[in-house]
């Protein structure tokens, strides 16, 4: 581990975006920015039930009214189309559709969709499709979802239970008997989602003829929506050309097949071009939530205070998600044991169906809630064992000794030095000088905590572990895919099959390119749109699971160096040299101690491309790679169900003080210090930013940000005036250290970075409050800790 | 539905249409103008992704009429710098990097732009109470304070 390594080439450099001043001039193209003549809206019918049968729906004047092109209900969509292919499925899937057919399931959830001359119209015909509804009882509690007398969604599913299993690693029973201390506790995890500032959207067109379906989108994941949509639709996948423009916000949100699909059986139906983009209340209602649920967890401790095994019960509400269940157990059980020497464990994971909207990717899937778990224990520890809540996680770090450490569950921690982030976070913080603050502010009857939570921030996403919860395979592993070309003049040019949206990739993959080949990041120009026609691609392709560290850079690495050894294979050629003795520096090919024995890129190309005799007898020309890169530690499931879910682990600590208005309930600020590792950084501006950015998101989360379903599964808050967001007055200034521990496990040594901050910030923030909190004796109140939720706790006392 | 033509000076040239009473002058901007550096985020007036200065002021495009605008001045994130410069604000977004996937940039910019022009030398806590009313999901804000602060240390310099 070291603090920034003094950079020799481009990579480590903090380099300012090379994409900025298209995007600072309002001259990005984002979807709803991208029109074509003749374009047609879509507004959508959306159930006002939580749960209901579709008695009637008659959509006779709404395809009357001037300006619709097409209507579309469930019934006609289930004609057009076979089930929408889930990504995980479950065994014996009920069939869905993009629309509801016959019953609906969640407020929100769409029945119907017309197409027309602009937005304005297409809604006021969606006014005109009459519906009529059989209420049936709403399910809103995935506890109360689980009762055998629950009403049930799908009623060829038999019960609401997509998934109930039992993972057991190592002597848990033995552990727990032997304990000199158990803390248990119920965690309720709330509901809440990172709502990215531009909602989804898709436009569709069909080309008359050849039936080629052309879609834009900001669908994050194209890799993977490909292939569902070509299925629903009909083609094969050559003859869909799937493409993403600028993308305004991902954090996981951004998929959305089923909108894919609409749009393209519109754009089928009317010969038109056709374009949805949801507004915030579909988006808030509809999109994704990150799911909720209850955890029960206990962790057992010696006498010295050493943690010995952990036991969870986790019931996640998925709401009405059919397509990517189970997705927030399997993280949580591939992180379940923290940064800790915990040597046993008890995972009891349920996914639950619940009339609410569906749950779905968002920014660390289940891993805040995770870590929030066990820290919030490891804090519940040290006050009964009256240790301090640093000491105690020192105290049980795995130790940098000790890596590479596989976990029971089978996740291998690479590289860091968990102990010395902790160490780091409080001295940044002042820790000491905190306490002593506190000691004072306590004597004089004020309320003033200090919170810590160590994590691990995993990254890229084995898919083998889908197979804990399918039981089948057919999808393994993950990798990712680049091009890199040189073109005629020298300049050189990349793609990869990942979508940037606001990572930065066009700038932090023109530095990893320039080092291969000896040219400037302004030299390479990274395609900053997918295009499944031109870019390579693959299934896991596109954004997830903070995976660009982990797969994307070894595909770029990999494609540069393939033409890096056609550019001196050829060069050699040209210089009549060894290409051994060559090197590649400012542009081009040069004898190595002799650098006026040289051709640049651009004389290179000119042979590859335009003066094909002055190649090699009998050499390709082109210079122009591809490269699939397939990341090397992913394994299948072994017999005793061990897997790295995810495959590079970075971590972090944040400390955080905050003070407790008595009369009002307002949390403010005092000190929010966050020391981090994610191994080597290519670009240290641009991961300070995503810090930043994370951690901004699980404050909101933590205080803010909150689905409220009334008991009818009613969605009470669908505006960003009761879905708050947290702004710049609710975000405190942040301390940030940064180590680095470069992992053997990736083609640069760098690990994942964006989801980092959204992982511990629920946690430290919340230990923090309920160190506040401690003096009046009162527990803590369950997220988020809105004013009114600390008012009533600060009352009760 | 009644229709209104409408001229509005957009960015120092005079532009037409003739719109719905209903249009919003987002939507103007956006569909009859091609002006689509003016985002809409959440269209009930919370995000400020539509932030433009109207007469100088900064007003959300999407609680706004189009035909509210017949008259006026607008200045949207296209018209805040010549085509090759960029405006000091602009600039400190860039160096300080103050944008992460953009969306709410040219709403930020142009309040910050509109919160320099009235407090030309304003402290963190200024700026941040001038910036509550633009949602960023991506910076977390740290960042965009920077932007603020450095285009008006450039200003100072500038100045001096």
């Amino acid at each position: 581990m070291s603090d920034h390594a003094a950079p020799t080439g481009w990579v480590g450099r903090p380099l300012k975006r090379l994409e900025d001043p298209r995007f600072l001039r309002g001259r990005a193209t984002y979807i709803d920015d991208l029109a074509l003549p003749g374009l047609l809206h879509v507004a959508m019918l959306r159930s006002p039930h939580a749960h209901a049968r579709i008695q009637r729906l008659d959509a006779s004047a709404a395809a009357a009214l001037p300006g619709v092109a097409a209507v579309l209900t469930g019934e006609d969509v289930a004609r057009a189309m076979p089930p929408l292919r889930p990504l995980i499925p479950i065994p014996n899937p009920p069939r869905t559709y993009p629309l509801a057919v016959g019953r609906v399931r969640y407020v929100g959830e769409p029945l119907a969709a017309v197409a027309a001359c602009d937005r304005a119209t297409a809604e006021d015909a969606v006014e005109l499709i009459r519906a009529e509804y059989e209420r049936l009882p709403a399910v809103v509690d995935p506890e109360r979802a689980l009762a055998p007398d629950a009403p049930v969604l799908f009623e060829e599913m038999g019960s609401n239970v997509l998934w109930h299993d039992t993972f057991v690693y190592g002597d848990v029973d033995g552990a727990f008997a032997a304990a000199r201390h158990v803390v248990r506790e119920r965690f309720t995890i709330h509901r809440y989602v990172s709502t990215a500032l531009e909602t989804f959207g898709v436009i569709a067109q069909v080309e008359p003829g050849t039936g080629l379906v052309t879609i834009w989108s900001n669908d994050q994941r194209p890799g993977l929506t490909s292939g569902v949509v070509a299925a629903a639709l009909g083609v094969p996948q050559n003859r869909l050309r799937l493409l993403a423009l600028d993308i305004g916000g991902g954090f996981g949100n951004k998929r959305k097949a089923p909108y894919l699909i609409l749009a393209a059986l519109l754009a089928r139906a009317t010969g038109r071009p056709v374009k949805y983009v949801e507004d915030r209340r579909e988006n808030l209602a509809a999109l994704a939530h990150a799911a909720n649920g209850v955890m029960e967890a206990a962790l057992a401790l010696d006498g010295d205070g050493r943690f010995l095994a952990i036991a969870l019960r986790d019931v996640v509400d998925e709401g009405a998600n059919l397509q990517n269940p189970t997705l927030h157990s399997l993280l949580k059980l591939g992180n379940i044991v923290n940064c800790y020497r915990i040597g046993a464990v008890r995972f009891e994971a349920y996914s639950v169906l619940t009339t609410k909207c569906p749950s779905g990717a968002n920014r660390g899937i289940g891993k805040p809630a995770m870590c929030f778990a066990i820290e919030r224990l490891v804090d519940l520890a040290a006050r009964r064992l009256g240790r301090d809540p640093a000491d105690l996680r020192l105290a049980n770090f795995i130790q940098p000794s000790e890596l590479p450490w596989e976990t029971p569950v089978g996740a291998s921690y690479d590289s860091g030095d968990f102990p010395e982030t902790l160490r780091r976070a409080l001295a940044l913080a002042d820790y000491e000088g905190l306490r002593a603050a506190q000691a004072a502010a306590r004597r004089e009857g004020r309320l003033l905590g200090i919170g810590i939570a160590a994590a691990i921030e995993p990254g890229t996403s084995n898919l083998s572990s889908y197979m804990l919860a399918t039981g089948t395979g057919g999808t393994s592993g993950v990798g990712e895919a680049a091009l890199v070309r040189v073109e005629l003049d020298g300049s050189v040019r990349v793609a990869t099959g990942n979508v940037a949206s606001g990572q930065g990739y066009p700038t932090v993959v023109a530095q990893i390119v320039a080092d291969e080949l000896g040219v400037t990041p302004p030299d390479v120009v990274v395609s900053p749109w997918f295009d499944s026609h031109e870019n390579p691609w693959m299934f896991s392709s596109g954004s997830f699971s903070n995976k660009f560290s982990g797969t994307d850079t070894g595909a770029i690495v990999g494609a540069a160096r393939a033409v890096r050894d056609k550019i001196l294979a050829l060069a050699a050629h040209l210089l009549e040299a060894a290409p051994a003795d060559l090197e590649l520096r400012d542009g081009a090919a040069a004898v190595r101690g002799a650098p006026d024995r040289r051709v640049t890129l651009a004389q290179v190309a000119s042979v590859a491309y335009r003066d094909l005799l002055a190649l090699p007898p009998g050499a390709a020309g082109g210079l122009e790679a591809r490269y699939y890169y397939v990341h090397p530690a992913a394994t299948r499931p072994d017999a005793a169900r061990r897997v790295g879910v995810q495959l590079t682990f970075s971590n972090s600590a944040h400390v955080v003080a905050v003070e407790l208005d008595r009369a009002t309930g307002a949390l403010r600020f005092l000190a929010y210090a966050i020391a981090h590792d994610c191994g080597r950084e290519i670009n240290p501006l641009l991961v300070e930013g995503m810090v930043h950015g994370s951690t901004a998101h699980g404050i909101g989360a933590t205080l803010l940000e909150e689905f409220v379903y009334d008991d009818e599964g009613q969605l009470l808050t669908t505006t960003f005036l009761d879905y708050l967001k947290p702004t710049a007055l609710d975000v405190p200034p942040f301390r940030v250290a940064a180590l680095e521990s470069p992992t053997p496990r990736t083609a640069l040594g760098a690990k994942g970075v964006g989801e980092g901050g959204a992982i511990p910030s629920l946690a430290a923030i919340a230990n923090a409050v309920e160190d506040a909190l401690a003096p009046l004796g009162v527990t803590l109140p369950r997220l988020p800790l809105t004013p009114e939720r600390l008012w009533e706790a600060i009352r009760r006392a | 539905m009644t229709r209104h033509a409408i001229s509005v000076s957009v960015n120092g040239a005079p532009r037409t249409a003739t719109v719905d009473a209903r249009l919003s002058l987002l939507d103007c901007l956006r569909g009859e103008w091609g002006l689509t550096g003016t985002h809409a985020g959440c269209e009930h007036g919370v995000c400020g992704a539509c932030t433009v200065l109207l007469d100088g002021e900064p007003v959300r495009s999407c609680l706004l009429l189009a035909v509210q605008a017949a008259g006026a001045r607008v200045t949207t994130i296209e018209g805040l710098a010549p085509a090759e410069d960029l405006h000091p604000v602009q600039q400190g977004f860039w160096e300080c990097h103050g944008l992460q996937c953009g969306f709410c940039t040219p709403g930020m910019v142009l309040t910050a732009v509109d919160l320099l022009a009235r407090v030309p030398d304003p402290s963190e806590a200024e700026i941040r109470a001038a910036l509550a009313g633009n949602l960023c999901m991506c910076t977390g804000y740290e960042n965009i304070v920077r932007a603020v602060r450095w285009a008006a240390a450039r200003a100072r310099e500038a100045r001096a």
